[in-house]
């Protein structure tokens, strides 16, 4: 499980100082999608970027705790820090970041060449994550080639194909038609059926509806956690 | 992540704009080019001497200040030390002693107007200190020209100057010498000598009885240096053997190198800052993919390293471009120095070879440096951008 310990986020601006958010904790389960809402500023990405490490808390800390070992990622250098996202976290965004030098495959493979897994087996199984999600014939096409829908079914395959068991994503539906963001929320909830934690930035009420947990912010504050009838913490 | 992996990507980054970097790697192309052609002709000048040095060269050459590196010496050695020497031939083990008197016409700009007179007595015909001398048509000097206005040119010489038998080669206003004789053509040095009796150029330099070295064979080559130490102390002279020679010359090349290579250091530094500006202009345009890269996992070396790499690969084909243009660059100086004197005055040795690869790659690693510390140092959130 993923734990915020109180984490907070003050940034200077000019003479005085913006709270983005107030120290915040919870504990985010394996198996949940839980969905981060709130109106514009409110604090949502803050959240999301300390709870991946991409920047630093002011105060608090953020803890993962597996069967095998617990790790407090805010202890972490730099380096060990991206190794441990690599092995980790998969991430998606609103828009999409798929490399543009890149093909539709490669950008799947990206993150298991970087751990290093030999051509032929890093091959596979990017063929395979892309052929789940309908875009087996879309494999050699790059960024620009693809429509946005199927662009964030690249940067889903991508999250996921070195089988994280968290899943980060800020607005991935954001840019997207909602019969298109329908299908790539879909593709979201799978992970958590596995057994994955799932954490999701919405600002529309329908996808939040389909989460397990619903974590309310508001001016950088936690207002309310909704739990959904059945979900368990 | 293997390194194959690594180039891959560097690749991939740098022909997503292809014009750019093509045009960034011609400008490299171009620096190291002039710089391989500037010091090719050290090189060059370098192995003629070496190579010409111990086919014509004297064993020992006699002066009273030694040669220098300022041209060739002013006549102002007394013939009468030819004379002394030439007396204890059997002692020292001479072969041959030749007094000589050098001289240069300058052909002002046009250098095929330009003649190096090689006098000495005429009794000595086609001297023994140049080897391979045949005549090609007329004859050889002989005692009886000593003092009267003839002349024996080379080769390469006749052809410059368009002198046939009988012609008139002139040195000053007051003296022109006949052509008496044509040598055969030997691939060397002497192909552009004029051979002119000795006391005739004396006269025409209003320098009687002085000469510019006295050169001697041995008759064994390898004791020259022993040789040369007797005859410095002995007569209070400065008596040079070839090596002497060639270390002198090597010298003089090496400073001349240093200033044609800061010649072209100043091309290459442009060249370095086109890199360094290519690199740095696609980190720019590349932060959010960067930024999506450390997102992912990429630890800040790896994308240390991706940018260096980048900038490596730019200046290193750079440079194996500007050693093929190069030697194109070097054939031409060649073709032309082979027509003027029949020598390869620029050579593209290995080692050449190597320091202008070096050169491109210390370039490439400058200008990634900058670039690469910065794409390290782009924090994740910003690159992201906030949505
Ligand atoms: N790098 C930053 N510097 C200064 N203020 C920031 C920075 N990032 C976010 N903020 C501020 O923090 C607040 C929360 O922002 P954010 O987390 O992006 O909101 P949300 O994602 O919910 O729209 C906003 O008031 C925003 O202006
Ligand atoms: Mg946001």
């Amino acid at each position: 499980m993923l734990k915020a310990e109180g984490i907070s986020k003050i940034y200077p601006s000019g003479e005085s100082m913006v709270t983005a958010l107030e120290p915040f904790s919870h504990t985010f389960s394996p198996g949940q999608v839980t969905a981060i809402v709130g109106p514009s500023g409110s604090g949502k990405s803050t959240l999301l970027n300390l709870l991946a490490g991409f920047d630093k808390p002011t105060a608090g800390q953020v803890i993962h705790q597996t069967p095998q070992q617990t790790t407090n990622l805010t202890q972490l250098l730099e380096g060990d820090k991206a190794r441990y996202r690599l092995e980790n976290f998969g991430f998606v965004f609103q828009n999409y970041n798929l490399m543009s030098i890149l093909s539709a495959q490669e950008n799947v493979e990206f993150p298991l060449t970087l751990l290093g897994i030999p051509v032929k087996e890093r091959l596979e199984r990017s063929r395979a994550m892309l052929a789940s999600v309908g875009l087996e014939r879309r494999t050699g096409h790059f960024p620009s080639q693809l429509s946005g829908g199927e662009q964030q079914r690249v940067a889903i395959c991508r999250a996921l194909v070195t089988n994280a068991n968290l899943i980060l994503a800020d607005e991935p539906t954001g840019n997207l038609d909602s019969k298109t963001g329908a299908g790539i929320l879909e593709l979201l909830l799978g992970p958590a059926r596995e057994g994955r934690t799932v954490i999701l930035i919405t600002h529309d009420a329908e996808v939040a509806a389909r989460a397990d947990v619903r974590l309310y912010l508001r001016d950088g504050r936690l207002e309310r956690v909704e739990q959904r009838e059945g979900a368990t913490v | 992540m293997q390194s194959a992996d690594l180039v891959r990507l560097a690749f991939r980054g740098l022909t997503r704009r292809a014009v750019r970097t093509t045009l960034t790697v011609l400008g490299i192309v171009v620096a190291v080019a002039s710089m391989v052609i500037f010091l090719s002709l050290g090189e060059g000048i370098r192995k003629v001497f070496r190579d010409e040095l111990g086919a014509v060269g004297p064993d020992l050459q006699v002066s009273i200040n030694g040669i220098n590196q300022s041209g060739p010496p002013i006549a102002n050695v007394p013939q009468s030390l030819a004379v002394q020497l030439e007396a204890k031939s059997k002692e020292y083990g001479f072969k041959s002693v030749t007094p000589v008197v050098y001289a240069v016409r300058s052909g002002g700009f046009d250098p095929a107007q330009s003649y190096l007179f090689y006098t000495y007595p005429a009794k000595q015909g086609t001297a023994d200190i140049i080897p391979n001398a045949e005549i090609a048509q007329g004859r050889a000097m002989n005692a009886a020209d000593e003092g009267k206005l003839v002349a024996v040119v080379g080769s390469k010489a006749a052809k410059n100057g368009n002198f046939k038998l009988g012609s008139d080669v002139r040195y000053n206003r007051r003296n022109f010498f006949k052509v008496i004789g044509i040598l055969k053509e030997s691939g060397g040095f002497s192909d552009s000598f004029i051979l002119v009796p000795l006391t005739t150029m004396q006269k025409a330099q209003g320098l009687e009885g002085k000469v510019s070295v006295v050169a001697i064979k041995l008759d064994d080559p390898g004791s020259a240096k022993a040789v040369a130490e007797r005859v410095k102390k002995d007569f209070d002279v400065e008596a040079q053997t070839q090596s002497d020679f060639l270390k002198i010359l090597d010298r003089a090349v090496s400073v001349s190198d240093a200033i044609r290579f800061g010649i072209s250091l100043i091309s290459l530094i442009v060249g370095g800052l086109a890199v360094a500006n290519t690199v740095m202009m696609g980190v720019f345009e590349r932060t959010r993919e960067f930024g999506t890269m450390r997102a992912i996992g990429a630890k800040p070396s790896f994308v240390r390293n991706l940018v260096l790499l980048e900038s490596l690969i730019l200046s290193v084909l750079g440079g194996i471009g500007g050693v093929i243009l190069g030697y194109g660059g070097i054939l031409i100086v060649n073709w032309y120095t082979q027509n003027l004197a029949s020598i390869n005055a620029a050579a593209l040795t290995g080692r050449l070879i190597g320091f202008a690869l070096l050169i491109s790659l210390i370039l490439g690693l400058l200008a990634g440096l900058l670039p690469a510390r910065n794409a390290g140092r782009i924090a994740i959130t910003d690159a992201l951008g906030r949505n």
